[in-house]
């Protein structure tokens, strides 16, 4: 790799904002209809689901157990925010305890 | 055509709303901080990339290339895609949205679009959010938190405690579980979640964790399409 600095800066960003932005450029010649509606809904809930697989998928118990306990917070206490801070206490805790 | 709102009201909104997940990002920044540091970069080089890109699992994977010695302006441009590719995805849920704001408008505030707050901006459109300030607001403190965090993981890592003992690696990962059980009102609604964390078990398994993601939301997209043409 002989080039400077600038130029692997400026092709990074390029390819980082590409990404940022043509997803969105395409989708404005597509119309709305109820089904893609339905899809778009769809996709943040399919995306945050298979983010939490993935994190249990690769730690272990404590991982697992803060996840669940995030889900279960959530619903009791009808804040995600706060429930997701106290998954964060709860795998803080559960690897100092060596789980 | 009449723009949609976007006001100060909405970016202060989004801006309250994106302060713990800017913990977060910290700790993720701090991260990255110490891998460029590791690969010879700057506290300043770091900074630099880390505004430019604005994607950390982007950086990193750039940075493990670029420390391989062998990188050609090609490879680098490509992994960038590969591992950003899910922003199709966001940028494309976020149009009907955000293009109500005006391009000038849209387009800036997707230079702020992360992980995190297009899960937060997502969450915030379905309980109703019309201010389209919301998400530049949501970027400002993610923003900060991202670049700070990158100085100092860059400059005094020896000092930190890791990010790690913490548990702030999970942060992203608890926030997402978090939303995902707020954003589940029907049973219909479960249906892209099992879709979802399914397809990404099996294409990590298969391909690898970052096409999984992507993948995860393709096939919960495809899935709530193919439901609805079936109930019309």
């Amino acid at each position: 790799m002989t080039e400077s600095f600038p130029v692997l800066l400026a092709v990074m960003a390029a390819a980082a904002f590409l990404c940022r932005v043509a997803g969105f450029t395409l989708m404005r010649f597509v119309p709305v209809s109820p089904r893609v509606e339905a899809a778009l809904r769809a996709t943040p809930l399919a995306v945050m689901a298979g983010i939490t697989a993935l994190a249990v998928q690769a730690g272990g118990l404590a991982e697992g157990l803060a996840l669940a306990s995030v889900v279960g917070l959530t619903l009791i206490l009808r804040s995600d925010v706060a429930a997701a801070l106290l998954g964060v206490v709860v795998v803080a805790v559960l690897r100092w305890a060596g789980i | 055509m009449t723009r949609a709102l976007f006001s100060l009201d909405g970016f202060r909104r989004g801006a309250r709303d994106g302060v713990p997940l800017a913990l977060s990002i910290i700790a993720y920044g701090v991260g990255f901080g110490l891998v460029a540091a590791q690969a010879g970069f700057g506290v300043g080089q770091a900074v630099v990339t880390s505004a430019a890109i604005y994607s950390g699992s982007a950086q990193l994977a750039a940075v493990n290339l670029l420390q391989t010695g062998e990188a050609t302006l090609w490879a680098l441009f490509a992994t960038i895609l590969v591992i950003n590719a899910r922003y199709l995805l966001f940028g494309a849920t976020l149009q009907p949205w955000l293009w109500s704001a005006g391009p000038l408008r849209a387009y800036s505030s997707l230079l702020l679009l992360g992980d995190a707050n297009w899960l937060m901006t997502m969450r915030a459109i379905r309980a109703g959010e019309v201010d389209r300030a919301y998400l530049a607001g949501t970027g400002l403190p993610i923003t900060l938190g991202w670049l700070a965090g990158t100085a100092l993981g860059a400059g005094a890592v020896s000092v930190l405690p890791r990010p790690e003992a913490l548990g702030f690696d999970m942060m992203l990962a608890c926030f997402a579980a978090g939303m995902m059980t707020a954003m589940v009102k029907a049973r219909a609604d479960l249906l892209p979640v099992v879709v979802g964390a399914g397809t990404a078990l099996v294409v990590a398994y298969l391909v690898g964790p970052a096409p999984a993601i992507i993948a995860a939301g393709l096939a919960g997209a495809a899935v709530a399409a193919a439901v609805h043409r079936e109930a019309a």
